[in-house]
């Protein structure tokens, strides 16, 4: 089958108003889903999965992918209007999104961001279509040298974060790949860090902190602000206002950048969309005039996280269609949901089933489209709350935070690491280190980890030789002078002062 | 002051751990005698050695530059009395009470007095509001998204935890959800 008569076959499918109709609900479930804290894209696809039991296999597909693709875009909602992601790639869009929200521009980061997400979704859905198998095996060339020095790209926004914290920076960050440490080892399972505490053998939960860190320091540092505070009032006037055509057009090479970055990293097994959105803000942060305005409130901050989230998630599904490898939790989810319908994933998808690739990349185009249209409504009632008094405000964000963090793996130890992270987070910006850093070393710690031990067994404990492949070579080379420019030219301007 | 209290903690925190917490379990025969294998305590145990010479650093910086700061001293008084740590205080107990409490008493009782603290007037209205929104946030996450939410141990809370499920069993089963 052409790609022509891919593309017309899947959108074929999508005529059927049943079809559609089930794309239009999906689209509002997971957008929902993906807003409430706790309930991570996995999650929602899993609570998806009921209503497909009863669907033909393609409409089944076409479902679970429009829940996957808006309950990613609904993270964006609560991360920016509250600070607390709904799904843990949606982190990074509160380090800009909120501050925006905060000075009443929360309709213009809701626009920029749902707008964003779409094109990512787009040009990854596209992607899919047209070079699924290209993609997948280049995909699947990549050592686990290449992805360490991928991830390692990723830190070494590092000394960028804050320039003119550099070293408190750069502690926030290896405490945060300290904290990855916490648990069982990768490679051989042996107990770390865990001071005797069975709860933390498995390691710290990513929603639970998150949660904690953002959500619940932000509500304690506004308990402070109200030390003398009685009555009530609003927490900031909400604005709906949408971006102009123009700060559209400022942003479109991020946009191009950060769909291609968010689609490459979607496909890399165990990468998925939290590392795509960490390492297109890190690298839209080096690549900016101005980073120094990175996590005041800036589209592009917004832009570039939500654009390689979506993307992440057309990435996805490349070797779970075309290999039978889930590139994560929740296309292992949708994976299985397929596999008891009788379809066989794999290679011979292509030439015994193509209508699944088609009706796949149909749904997730209709689904970034409808999406933007839909997720507006339901962003503009969340947005209403941000003019409820925040005596209200406040407590219902603490409560929404030990439902999401327990809701994860209905577990009162992730509620008891979710209140410690916060009195953490709070602590952390008492002491002018950066939160944002810690989480980006918490992310990323764990893959880092893991490929470096692979890569250094795979490679009999030769350090060099681990970075001899062009792809990690070049990588570590280009990461290293982004993690030592921003010293070297503050001590430049030192001298020069 | 209170920066440079939590570094020297945080620097001396890290140095326990470097040499009590890094590995807790003796490492597999095989890992030991394998030199091509990148060991358990590696990783952690740099990490750690960069964040003791940073800190380390930062310490003498903060020390640097509030030499001559008469205002560099801690007011513990002043700290223990603030709103903040009483907001600290409840976020850590509502962690604590929900296993036994369960979630409908320790929504409530969060709701409301994280309400006043944040200097809520209307005891009233605040009441209604907590018991109000302990109903939708149990619809939205125990009945529609079927989250179970912690009954508690208290027997007389639980028991009042199984009726509530009881009653939307029932529900559910009337309008063939």
């Amino acid at each position: 089958m052409s790609t022509w008569e891919l593309f017309t076959s899947g959108f074929s499918v999508l005529m059927d108003p049943y079809t559609f109709l089930m794309v239009v609900f999906a689209i509002v479930v997971g957008t929902i889903f993906g807003a409430l804290p706790g309930v991570s894209a996995t999650m929602a696809v899993a609570l998806g999965l009921p209503f497909t039991y009863s669907m033909a296999p393609v409409p089944a597909i076409v479902f679970l992918v429009a829940v996957y693709c808006s309950s990613i875009t609904g993270g964006s909602i609560t991360a920016i209007l509250f600070k607390i992601p709904g799904v843990p790639s949606s982190a990074p869009t509160t380090f800009d999104g909120y501050p925006m929200a905060q000075r009443g521009e929360a309709g213009k980061a809701l626009g920029i961001a749902l707008g964003s997400s779409a094109i990512g979704g787009l040009v990854s859905a596209l992607a899919m279509l047209t070079l699924s198998p290209q993609l997948t095996q280049a995909a699947l060339s990549f050592s686990p040298s290449d992805i360490f020095a991928i991830t390692f790209m990723g830190l070494s926004i590092l000394t960028c974060l804050d320039s003119k914290n550099i070293l408190r920076t750069l502690i926030s960050g290896l405490l945060g790949l300290l904290l990855a440490c916490v648990g069982q080892d990768p490679m051989y399972a042996v107990q770390r860090l865990t001071f005797g505490s069975g709860e933390l053998i498995a390691g710290l939960e990513m929603i639970p902190v998150l949660i904690g860190i953002f959500a619940v320091t932000e509500v304690l540092k506004q308990t402070k602000k109200r030390e003398t505070f009685k009555g009530e009032e609003g927490t900031a006037s909400v604005n709906t206002k949408m971006p102009s055509f123009k700060e559209w057009w400022g942003i479109k090479w991020l946009l191009a950048r950060c769909s291609v970055i968010g689609t490459v990293i979607g496909i890399l097994p165990g990468a998925g969309a939290t590392i795509a959105s960490f390492l297109c803000y890190s690298t839209e942060t080096k690549l900016s005039k101005h980073p120094e305005k990175f996590g005041t409130g800036i589209i592009d901050g917004v832009a570039a996280s939500e654009t390689a989230n979506n993307a992440a998630t057309g990435g996805a599904m490349v070797p779970l269609l075309s290999l039978g490898i889930p590139g994560g939790n929740a296309a292992a989810v949708m994976m299985s949901a397929l596999v008891l319908k009788g379809v066989q994933l794999g290679p011979l998808l292509l030439v015994n089933q193509p209508e699944y690739l088609s009706a796949t990349f149909a749904s997730m185009v209709i689904t970034n489209i409808l999406m933007v249209v839909v997720a507006i409504g339901i962003a503009k009632v969340f947005a209403q709350i941000l003019a409820v008094p925040y005596s209200y405000l406040g407590p219902i964000i603490i409560m929404l935070a030990i439902i999401g963090a327990y809701a994860t793996n209905m577990s009162i130890a992730d509620v008891k690491i979710m209140a410690i992270a916060g009195v953490i987070g709070l602590i952390i910006s008492a002491c002018h280190f950066n939160s944002a850093a810690l989480i980006l070393g918490l992310v990323l710690g764990v893959i880092c980890e893991g490929n470096f031990s692979r890569a250094y067994t795979i490679n009999r404990a030769d350090v060099i030789g681990m970075f001899s492949r062009p792809v990690a070579g070049s990588l570590m080379v280009i990461s290293i002078l982004l993690l030592v420019w921003p010293v070297v030219s503050s001590l430049f301007k030192k001298k020069e002062a | 002051m209170f920066e440079l209290i939590c570094n020297i903690l945080l620097w001396l925190g890290l140095l326990y751990a470097y040499f009590f917490n890094v590995l807790e379990a003796p490492i597999p025969d095989r890992t030991a005698r394998n030199p091509y294998t990148l060991k358990p305590d590696v990783w952690p145990k740099a990490i750690i050695i960069l964040l003791l010479i940073c800190i380390a650093v930062n310490i003498i910086n903060i020390i640097r530059k509030n030499r001559n700061n008469p205002e560099f001293h801690l007011d513990a008084l002043m700290c223990i009395r603030s709103r903040l740590v009483i907001g600290i205080a409840l976020v850590v107990a509502a962690s604590f009470i929900l296993e036994p409490l369960g979630y409908m008493a320790t929504c409530c009782l969060v709701l409301f007095f994280y309400g006043l603290l944040l200097g809520q007037t209307h005891v009233i209205r605040l009441a209604i509001f907590s018991v109000l929104v302990t109903i939708v946030l149990y619809v939205v996450f125990s009945v529609l998204l079927s989250v179970n939410l912690p009954r508690g141990t208290i027997p007389e809370l639980r028991n009042f935890s199984l009726y509530v499920e009881s009653i939307v069993a029932s529900a559910k089963s009337a309008i063939g959800m």
